[in-house]
């Protein structure tokens, strides 16, 4: 049962109006939120049909708040989910613009392109047009790089269609349409090359999809915030469905999440929105960016509370990180101290007598070395002192946290030398590669099924869920292996003169087997029936038959999307081909899907003893008791400085241009009819994610609960310098530890 | 007109029209299961039987099924006299006179070649046609480009359009104002109903420049100007002396329309309306103006409601259709309705699925229900549902039915192997199949033949475009594997696709396809035989491969290097054709539970002691089929041309469909209804319809009340 503490009960206190609720990490936020959800459940008289909407982030939060809902809230005898509606910003726009399609130019049947499909899309788009001008790059290439053809076929056509990418979503965001686009580009004639490039593939990428009966993600969005604003009366009805609205991650709001949220609350309605502005790590893959939370908290006619409580790490560290809130809002670089990258509540420890009390202090347990490692020789040591601690604490978690994937890979190597037990939560994730991996075999099974290898391989997904049974694995493969050596596959599952069972497993011999492995024939002669269905339902009907998990069913259900495309564009193809593009999928590693990583809901407490691998991005929301930051870094974590490079600015464009940038302040210009003078996007941008880098690291110290390193690494080249904002941290934690003192800022 | 009888008890009720003379004019008007329909069939034989000859007694309904029980009672009955009674639909009867008349009226409706022969087109050739004429309007000029659309679906609506126009009565130029001035006020998509409206005038003239006719076209002809000829009207009364309406709730303003004109001059008419029904609105359905047919009968009868109901269930049917009304009344709680609704909740669709059937067994099992009297609805029934419930059934030894009224024909197993086959058929084509394609074509040709066996013999025997003699198999291991009783069929079916290569190969593809049908599959041993459903399956696709031949046939004087037969397999597998045909009740096996979308196993019109509600977090339980470019409410006659179409106007309409919908389900129901929940369907997401909303409702009323207590 959730016992609130005083900073909590505040918020529970909360009945109607605008909340803005301003959190720190690890201070029981959402388990805050779905506690005052199921108190206004059972407090508030909700007529027929009413609903509280909570609104979160990404689609494993929107299970675990049903979750905690649920086993607040005991709703007897009625079916779940009475009262209250979960949804993510996607499935919100997705329940509006599916109650009244045509309003927004989409037939019933409309499909929703994962970020895969529509960037094939748009890759093709970018192709086609790069193709018919060849010498668009001409403009923006460094002269040393104007004839190296390298440069003009790949490097440039892969940076238009990122930059192209960023472009559109900032045009859907901003509610224009391509013909909009391409209407302003004109009347400005040729004063906006790159505006009038993006509006181009716009065109051709909206094209595309109508052409499809299809649309982005954006488009969602966009779409909801158009009918809700042409129809006033279906707006009103949607205000009187949900009474209230409570918003949890707030701070990844973007400015159309916002916009739809204060239309469905409505003058007087109410919304309650939880978030931490200092976790906001989205800006740059999105439009989100936390200035919306901080005005709406300080605005006249919020009420405006605090959760800086937080039991899950030490004192020392939430001294470290409140300690870097202090410094950055002095921040050496005026123009990064104007954004306010970080800003207060400090975190505070839980008081005395809270269920989750705060992990002994201890300042030796975090350690920040000021050394300058190679790359190399940084994971060679953070391995081995994984390997250490993990032996002294088999029961405890640890992470290796990284910016950027690659870096990740580089440590799975060293562990896996070094025979560290490790679980890998990087690009696309296990899960989801393990969910297309699966289908892929049994695909590959019905497409080819005298195969005895392709029988046995059907046979382990079949029972993939009980791996993770001690033991189990053994007996799996034991009875897999046999499987592959089946001379004649019909014999098994469709026996006519000689049954492979009776005679390999005579009826007297191993009951038990016999009796399951006549299920598996049932099962898969069952699969084998089914195969001149229509590939999408053909792989629903797959999928009903082995996964359970929420997140497996929605990647499935994805999969069966995405062939259904595949075989309308293709009507040729057959079970071969589909097979061959799931094999593909599943091993080249593309992140695949709108599934995103986050999405699967990763337990770190499900893997003591092992040390996890993952991204600052995805570790989001997560804590270890052990945690190491590394390669904190000028190149994964700049601060503006003149040798700072950033990953936006290609080393092939002349005058250090950030393309998507200048792309998008063209977009700006052309919609506010101002002016645009070149190179000060490029420059804003780098402020911009110099703020966003500081935040990530914030996001980084405050996953760990009772012990935190943090080593950086001079780069590939070897000439990267420690992070201006470590060295600060590094600089005041040493002296705090000569001090010896307990009493410095941030309480 | 005589006052309402409505209180006398079922058994009593074709006595009440029997008695009635033969030169009366009746309207009769009752629930579901009233025996309505009974009444109609005894009205039919008393004619009969009284020497009225047969051609002079017209059945009218709005769908050709709907006409079967008057059709099958007159097969099982012989002996009287004057010809055939006939049975006609408002499309039949339309083609049937303009095609008589049509040298009379042609040159009037601006025909090019008014001495040439019409070219009435089936619903897939209006599809091809269409295509044909507006696609490259719409690519040049950009239509719909704000429409997320796949193109077939978006001719389809243009044509639905047009349809209702016909239907209505409102000229066809009139689409796109009446669309624009109710959805389009302010929204960016209002171009679209221009488009729309470009789109219909287009192909109405392209099919005057070539004498096509569409549904809309010589419907529009019957209304316009056959029924203005002296000639056609003499003829339509002679065959509507005697005229029998059934389902009239389900017809439409124009059928309504003509028998508006033909009553008068009948000598007797029964009229039947179901007051519960009227579900074929986005056909164009106009239960509120078929009232108007009253006012030309002699007298009113009232069968009243259903009988079959339990009291839980009508208990049921009171508090759900209750919860809808427009009037705030309290919930009428006289009787219980818990023991005629069971639930469960489960978090995954196939869970509910595996739900379902267990309950169904035990109904079965321990509890004595038959088969026939179970019946399994959802609002739309997905091949994953029909096939993971079908097969989970199966398991336990139950068997199943299912109807589903349309479907593209190419998705269909049977039309499959029978392309893949004339493909291998005709090497002339140079459209050979793929193994895969012909491993399934044999699975579906052989009778016994499994699929790794067929793939087997595809890999090994299908080569260079050509199936090799069984006895090439390598070894007789090899042919051990397949088994010599599949392999004399496998040569049985090759030899007679090679004896068809060297006779020249030259059918026409319909021929073809009936001619290996009838001298093959459906012989013994082979896959058809004995499958209904694959037979209908093969008459489906003779009809769509005719009825293709013979309009192109006619094409031909503007483009002579037609291939039909090799263009109709390209246009079938393209998905061009053949996309949606209308498939008729199959003659199943009928003590088999039933699974079908809600509204055909109301269409069927048959009580059942137990239904089962799939999905009832489903939105499309209440509501209308969206689509951008069409309205079946803001095309149909009752509204006002300059109205606008408001949410209040879409939410009152979920509400009574959805009440319609309980009604009538609840009345063709016996004893209990199943309701199946997952919080996730079956494609993930998470429902929460109007339906849902109205069991909710009641459980927590349920709750309180016993709370109170």
């Amino acid at each position: 049962m959730f016992k609130p503490r005083p900073k909590q009960a505040e918020v529970l206190a909360y009945r109607r109006g605008l909340l803005g609720v301003a959190a720190v990490p690890g201070s029981g936020k959402t388990a805050t939120l779905s506690a005052l959800a199921a108190r206004l459940l059972t407090e508030t008289e909700l007529a027929d049909g009413q609903e509280i909407l909570v609104v979160t982030l990404v689609n494993s939060a929107v299970a675990n708040f049903s979750r905690q809902i649920k086993a607040i809230v005991q709703q007897g005898n009625l079916l779940p989910g009475y009262g209250y509606r979960v949804r993510t910003l996607h499935s919100l726009a997705n329940d509006i613009v599916r109650q009244m399609p045509s309003a927004a130019g989409l037939s019933e049947q409309f499909s929703i392109l994962d970020e895969r499909a529509s960037n094939e899309i748009l890759a093709d788009a970018v192709d086609a047009w790069a193709r018919r001008n060849p010498d668009a790059a001409d403009a923006y290439l460094g002269a040393e790089h104007l004839n190296n053809p390298q440069v003009r076929t790949t490097h440039w056509v892969k940076l238009l269609i990122d930059s192209a990418r960023d472009f559109i979503r900032q045009a859907k965001d901003s509610l224009l349409t391509a013909a909009a686009v391409a209407a302003r580009a004109e009347r400005r004639g040729g004063q906006l090359p790159l505006a009038a490039i993006g509006s181009e593939i716009y065109q051709e990428y909206e094209r595309a999809l109508a052409y499809r009966g299809a649309v982005d993600f954006q488009d969602l969005i966009r779409l909801a915030l158009q009918v809700l604003q042409e129809r006033p009366d279906y707006l009103a009805s949607l205000r009187q469905k949900w009474v209230y609205i409570l918003e949890d991650e707030a701070q990844d709001s973007s400015r159309l999440q916002e916009t739809i949220l204060r239309l469905l609350a409505g003058a007087g309605g109410n919304w309650a929105r939880v978030g931490d502005p200092n976790q906001a790590i989205y800006e740059s893959f999105t439009t989100a960016d936390p200035k919306y939370l901080r005005a709406f908290i300080a605005a006249p006619g919020a009420q405006a509370r605090e959760l800086p409580n937080s039991g899950r790490s030490m004192r020392s560290i939430q001294r470290l990180a409140n300690r870097l809130i202090q410094w950055s809002l002095a921040h050496p670089n005026a123009a990064i101290a104007q954004r306010r990258p970080l800003t207060t509540p400090y975190i505070l420890p839980t008081p005395a007598g809270d269920p989750q009390p705060n992990p002994p202090d201890n300042p030796d347990a975090l350690v920040l070395y000021a050394e300058a490692f190679s790359p190399s020789r940084e994971a060679m040591l953070v391995t081995e002192s994984c390997k250490r601690w993990l032996a002294e604490n088999p029961r405890r978690t640890a992470a290796i946290l990284v910016a950027r994937n690659g870096r990740g890979s580089e440590i799975v190597q060293f562990l896996r030398r070094k025979e560290v037990p490790y679980v890998e939560n990087l690009n696309s994730t296990s899960t989801t590669r393990a969910v297309v991996g699966a289908l892929a075999r049994l695909l590959g099974f019905l497409a080819d099924p005298k195969s005895a290898a392709k029988l046995a391989a059907v046979y382990r997904v079949w029972r993939r869920d009980e791996r993770e049974i001690p033991g189990r694995e053994r007996e799996i493969n034991a009875i897999a292996e046999r499987l592959k050596r089946i001379k004649r596959v019909e014999d098994l599952l469709a026996p006519r003169l000689v049954d492979w069972l009776e005679e390999a497993l005579p009826a007297d011999e191993d009951k038990p087997l016999r009796a399951h492995l006549l299920d598996f024939r049932e099962q898969a002669a069952a699969w084998l029936r089914a195969v001149e269905m229509p590939i999408d339902q053909l792989l629903l009907a797959l999928t009903g038959d082995i996964f359970r998990n929420v997140t497996d069913i929605a990647t499935a259900h994805m999969v069966a999307l995405h062939l259904a495309r595949l075989a309308q564009a293709n009507p040729q193809h057959r079970l071969p081909q589909f097979a061959a593009e799931l094999y593909g999928i599943a091993q080249n590693k593309i992140k695949f899907a709108g599934l995103t990583d986050e999405e699967s809901q990763f337990d770190p407490d499900a893997h003591a003893g092992k040390v996890t691998v993952t991204t600052l991005h995805k570790a989001k929301g997560l804590e270890w008791d052990r945690v190491y930051l590394i390669s904190v870094n000028n190149y994964d974590f700049p601060s503006a400085e003149p040798d700072d490079t950033f990953i936006g600015e290609r080393w092939f464009l002349r005058d250090r241009l950030n393309l998507s940038a200048e792309a998008r302040a063209q977009l700006a210009a052309l919609r506010s009819d101002g002016a645009y003078a070149e190179g000060a996007a490029s420059a804003a941008a780098r402020i911009e994610y110099a703020a966003e880098r500081l935040r990530l690291l914030y996001v980084g110290i405050t996953r760990a609960r009772r012990a935190l390193t943090i080593t950086w690494n001079t780069g590939r080249n070897g000439d990267a310098r420690e992070a201006t904002p470590l060295l600060a941290l590094r600089a005041w934690w040493e002296s705090e530890r000569a001090k010896g003192a307990d009493h410095a800022p941030g309480r | 007109m005589s006052a309402l009888d409505s209180e006398r008890p079922a058994a009593l009720r074709p006595q009440q029209i029997t008695a009635a003379a033969l030169d009366e004019k009746i309207w009769l008007e009752g629930g579901a299961g009233s025996g309505k329909t009974s009444a109609g069939l005894a009205r039919l034989r008393q004619l009969l039987a009284a020497g009225v000859a047969a051609d002079s007694i017209a059945l009218f309904v709005p769908q050709r099924s709907l006409a079967e029980p008057y059709l099958q009672a007159l097969r099982a009955e012989s002996g009287y006299s004057g010809g055939i009674v006939r049975a006609y639909t408002l499309g039949s009867l339309a083609r049937q006179t303009v095609e008589t008349f049509w040298f009379l009226i042609a040159e009037g409706a601006g025909f090019a070649q008014p001495q040439a022969l019409p070219n009435f087109l089936s619903l897939e050739l209006v599809q091809y046609f269409m295509t044909r004429a507006i696609e490259p309007l719409v690519l040049e000029r950009e239509y719909f480009h704000s429409v997320r659309i796949e193109r077939a679906r978006l001719y389809s609506q243009i044509l639905d359009n047009m349809n209702k126009a016909a239907l209505v009565g409102f000229p066809i130029s009139e689409i796109g104002s009446r669309l624009k001035a109710a959805l389009g006020g302010g929204i960016e998509q209002a171009h679209i109903f221009d488009d729309a409206q470009t789109c219909a005038l287009e192909f109405r003239r392209y099919c005057l420049a070539h004498n096509l006719l569409d549904f809309s076209l010589y419907v529009q002809l019957f209304r316009e100007r056959a029924l203005m000829l002296p000639a056609a009207r003499a003829r339509l009364s002679r065959r509507f002396r005697h005229v029998i309406v059934d389902n009239v709730e389900e017809d439409n303003p124009a059928s309504h329309a003509f028998l508006e004109q033909l009553l008068p001059g009948c000598q007797s008419a029964l009229i039947i309306y179901d007051s519960d029904a009227g579900f074929r609105r986005f056909l164009g359905a106009d239960p509120e103006n078929a009232r108007r047919l009253r006012q030309y009968c002699d007298r009113a009868l009232h069968f009243g409601t259903s009988q079959v109901m339990s009291a839980g269930v009508s208990a049921l049917s009171a508090q759900l259709s209750q919860h809808l009304s427009e009037a705030d009344a309290p919930l009428e709680r006289e009787s219980d309705a818990a023991p005629a609704l069971h639930w469960e909740a489960h978090r995954f669709h196939p869970q509910m699925v595996d739900w379902v059937a267990r309950q169904i067994a035990e109904l079965i099992e321990e509890r004595g229900i038959k088969p026939r009297d179970i019946v399994v609805l959802a609002p739309f029934l997905s091949d994953v549902l029909r096939f993971s419930l079908r097969e989970r059934l199966a398991k336990r030894g139950i068997r199943a039915r299912s109807h589903r009224p349309s479907r593209a024909l190419r998705e269909e197993p049977a039309a499959r192997a029978l392309l893949t086959l004339a493909r291998l058929a005709h090497p002339r084509w140079e459209y050979a199949p793929a193994a895969f394609d012909v491993a399934l074509a044999l699975m579906a040709g052989i009778a016994g033949l499994d699929f790794l066996r067929a793939k087997l013999l595809a890999d090994t025997l299908y080569q260079r475009g050509r199936l090799l003699p069984f006895h090439q198999l390598r070894s007789a291991a090899a042919q051990d594997r397949i088994t010599f009783a599949i392999g004399e069929r496998y040569d049985q079916l090759r030899a007679w696709l090679d004896a068809y290569i060297e006779a020249g190969g030259s059918d026409a593809i319909d021929i073809f396809f009936r001619r290996i049908f009838g001298e093959v599959l459906s012989r013994a041993g082979f896959g058809f035989y004995g499958d209904a459903a694959a037979g209908n399956t093969a008459m489906n696709l003779v009809d769509s491969a005719r009825g293709f031949r013979w309009s192109l046939e006619f094409m031909r004087r503007y483009d002579d290097s037609l291939d039909l037969a090799a263009d109709y397999a390209r246009m079938v597998d393209r998905g061009v054709i053949a996309n949606f045909y209308l498939r008729d009740w199959v003659a199943e096996d009928e003590d088999s539970v039933l699974i079908a979308p809600a509204y055909t196993f109301l269409l069927g019109n048959r009580p059942v002691d137990y239904q089962f509600w799939l999905d009832i977090g489903s939105e499309a339980w209440s509501r209308r089929l969206y689509q951008p470019l069409t309205h079946p409410h803001v095309l149909s006659r009752g509204w006002q041309p300059q109205a606008v179409w408001t949410d209040a106007d879409e939410a009152a309409l979920n509400r009574q469909t959805l009440r319609r919908l309980f009604l009538a389900l609840t009345r063709r129901c016996r004893r209990g209804v199943y309701l199946g929940y997952s919080e996730l369907s079956e494609s993930g997401y998470e429902g929460r319809g109007l339906l849902l909303e109205c069991i909710q409702a009641l459980l927590r009323a349920a709750a309180r009340e016993s709370a109170d207590v």
